[in-house]
């Protein structure tokens, strides 16, 4: 390839024509708010013009600027609950928890809401022959995409919601899925019916079935328990952590940039991440939790102890990429040659 | 190859040849500066518009190929009516498919609107109408509705465009090839490859799994983000001493006299370099990446008017190490090939 380069004449080419691919940070439309429980509100986004929004993975999320401007500026994931295929609008489901959450509670048809992606980090298996779903409490919203994109392309679903009677959000939508020959679904309200739940359909899956989980810790626990206990190979079972375990500030150590060579120094308590983003690399990250996975990043030399919770312990030993938010050095002072 | 945007062409410096359609839209594969070539990672923004020595390419995702485009068209469309094996969906691969099909016909629609049109129905937004003018289509489809579209979705797309379709999909950790239309393959077999993981497909290549380049390939193609599309060139000479694309190990009785016939009779102007254009694209609705590839031939004949592609042709080629010359095919008849090539 021959070219004429001038720098210091950039063009700019948008990398899609069609504003269906649009997933950069834009403002849209509330078009509906409704409560789903006392807790839980559902929240309706289009995009002003009425135009088209990017199509997304079930499972996937959106990220919402929450008091934009104001003390409370944060950026929140709130997985999509519609099956993802050529929309025309974004939906959530918010449980109110803190500040963020309550701004949006706090959202009324006609407001304008920043909103990036959708991301894509719970996605199905396309070669599933049929899908365990488990969703506990919030943990519903990305089980009902995933639920809703099995009906749309005629899979079968069997869905296990643990719920506290009176705070179940879209068990209603899951009832009316559940009407269907090919989606059953299990309810629980007590941690014991769960657990017992859980064992007994884990043990009874066809084969070629992908396990997927979202819910709080203690519930994704039991799910990985049980799934182990009823010999499951780890990479059917999917989960989602809402949060991450409180993480020790780690060994000190250093990262060697391959591109330039330059060394950095990271302390305990300083994250890899915030090391290279001091020097003004443009890591991508999110969650800061090791939850996400935005910020992986490839590693050429030296032992990485991982705390993520995103990759598999195949692409953990391999030891070619670490998660740069929560992972270090496997020993103190030891070096890491990141492929940056 | 460099990451840079290209200028804005303007029309500045006049070619001191005549120069064909099909030589001025050539995307030729190597920077200007390049003496030695080895397999990199050598991937760039999609669209960008690149000069070449005898004009240009790249402003649009699809290239029709011009007043080639039927002649392409007819080709792809006999081999697929004469050989269903030449596409492969695996299970679980027709909304990838879906996803593929209104990408690229929306791409189609904003880069070639005299010739073509996508219309959405007002009343249902999943209702599209189909037409392209310089084929004749006229197709009304319901998205994700097998039985609105004579052929599956990645057919259909196949019998509207020159390119070789391909989806990769992450599969227990593994970029896999789940899903192809190849009709114009260079000796390999899309109904082998597919199902195959990256790796797998690759471990012929010399150098390439060895050196790491597979594995920073799959993490490129693993970490493609939504919001970009690149490209990257490739290139070989050809096993056929003619334009003929569909050089794949299906029709391999059909080409594998070809090269030693034209060696035999010294005929190197014959010889072909086949440069392949690939196009990645994450696809948002199911994540699957695309490994399209767009083929396009040249002779050393027509190389040779172009006085900067034909020394620039016989360096790289001879320079190449024997493992790679191996691998390319043309070990053996480089040195006769490229002293016709220069010979003033």
């Amino acid at each position: 390839m021959s070219a004429t380069l001038q720098p210091e004449a950039p063009v700019r080419y948008a990398a899609h024509q069609h504003a269906a691919y649009r997933t950069g940070p834009r403002l849209l439309r509330v078009a509906e708010v409704r409560a789903l429980t006392t807790e839980v509100r559902h929240v309706v986004l289009v995009d002003p013009d009425g135009g088209h929004l990017a199509p997304y993975e079930p499972g996937a999320h959106v990220v919402l600027t929450t008091d934009p401007g104001g003390p409370g500026e944060k950026r929140n994931a709130y997985s999509l609950t519609d099956d993802g295929f050529n929309p025309r609008r974004y939906a959530i489901s918010v449980l109110r928890r803190e500040q963020g959450s309550a701004w949006v509670h706090g959202l009324a048809a006609g407001d304008l809401v920043e909103v990036e992606g959708p991301r894509s980090a719970f996605a199905p298996r396309h070669d599933q022959r049929h899908a365990l779903l488990v969703a506990g409490g919030i943990g519903v919203t990305p089980v009902l995409s995933h639920a809703r994109a099995i009906v749309r392309w005629g899979g079968s679903a069997e869905v296990l919601y643990s719920y506290r009677p009176g705070h179940a959000a879209h068990l209603d939508d899951l009832r009316a899925l559940a009407e269907r020959e090919d989606v059953t679904l299990h309810e629980a309200t007590t941690v014991a019916a769960t657990a017992a739940l859980l064992a007994d359909r884990l043990a009874d899956q066809p084969l070629g079935t992908h396990a997927y989980a979202c819910g709080p810790v203690p519930l994704l626990e039991t799910y990985v328990d049980a799934a182990r206990a009823a010999g499951w190979p780890e990479h059917r079972v999917h989960l989602e952590r809402f949060t991450a375990p409180e993480l020790d500030p780690g060994v000190p150590f250093t990262a060697t940039l391959a591109s330039t060579g330059e060394r950095l120094a990271v302390p305990p308590g300083t994250s890899l991440l915030e090391a290279l983003l001091a020097t003004g690399r443009a890591v991508p990250n999110l969650c800061r939790q090791g939850v996400c996975g935005e910020c992986e990043v490839p590693v050429r030399r030296g032992a990485v102890e991982h705390r993520d919770l995103v990759l598999s312990d195949a692409a953990k030993e391999c030891g070619d990429r670490m998660l740069a938010c929560v992972s270090r050095a496997a020993r103190a002072d030891d070096d890491i040659e990141v492929d940056l | 190859m460099t990451l840079a945007p290209a200028a804005p062409t303007a029309a500045t410096d006049a070619p001191a040849f005549p120069v064909r359609g099909h030589t001025a839209r050539l995307p030729w594969p190597f920077p200007d500066d390049l003496d030695a070539f080895r397999y990199s990672v050598n991937v760039e923004p999609a669209r960008l518009v690149r000069r070449t020595a005898a004009g240009e390419w790249g402003a649009t995702i699809v290239d029709l190929g011009g007043e080639e485009y039927g002649a392409i068209m007819a080709e792809r469309r006999r081999i697929l009516d004469a050989d269903p094996h030449r596409v492969r969906i695996m299970p679980g691969m027709l909304p990838a498919c879906w996803d593929l099909l209104l990408y690229y016909l929306r791409d189609l629609a904003a880069s070639y609107p005299a010739i073509m049109r996508l219309d959405e129905d007002p009343r249902d937004p999943d209702r599209f109408r189909w037409r392209n003018a310089a084929l004749g289509t006229d197709q009304t489809f319901v998205l994700g509705d097998a039985t609105s579209l004579p052929w599956d979705p990645m057919t259909f797309l196949g019998r509207e465009v020159p390119d070789d379709l391909l989806l990769v999909k992450e599969r227990d950790g593994e970029l896999c090839f789940d899903a192809g239309l190849v009709t114009f393959a260079a000796a390999w077999s899309v109904s082998f490859d597919v199902g195959m993981t990256m790796a797998e497909i690759h471990n012929p290549v010399p150098r390439l799994t060895r050196e790491g380049i597979t594995s920073r390939a799959e993490q490129f193609l693993r970490r493609l983000p939504v919001d970009q599309v690149y490209r990257r060139v490739n290139w070989t000479l050809s096993a056929s001493g003619s334009r003929l694309l569909d050089v794949s190990l299906e029709e391999l009785p059909a080409w594998a006299g070809d090269i030693p016939a034209l060696v035999a009779a010294e005929d190197w102007g014959r010889l072909q370099l086949r440069i392949e254009v690939e196009h990645f694209i994450r696809l948002p609705m199911t994540g699957a990446v695309t490994f399209n590839i767009r083929t396009h031939m040249t002779s050393l004949e027509e190389i040779r008017q172009v006085p900067a592609w034909r020394d620039q042709l016989a360096r790289v080629v001879l320079e190449l190490p024997e493992d790679l010359a191996a691998y390319k095919g043309f070990l053996d008849y480089r040195e006769p090939a490229m002293a016709w090539l220069t010979r003033r």
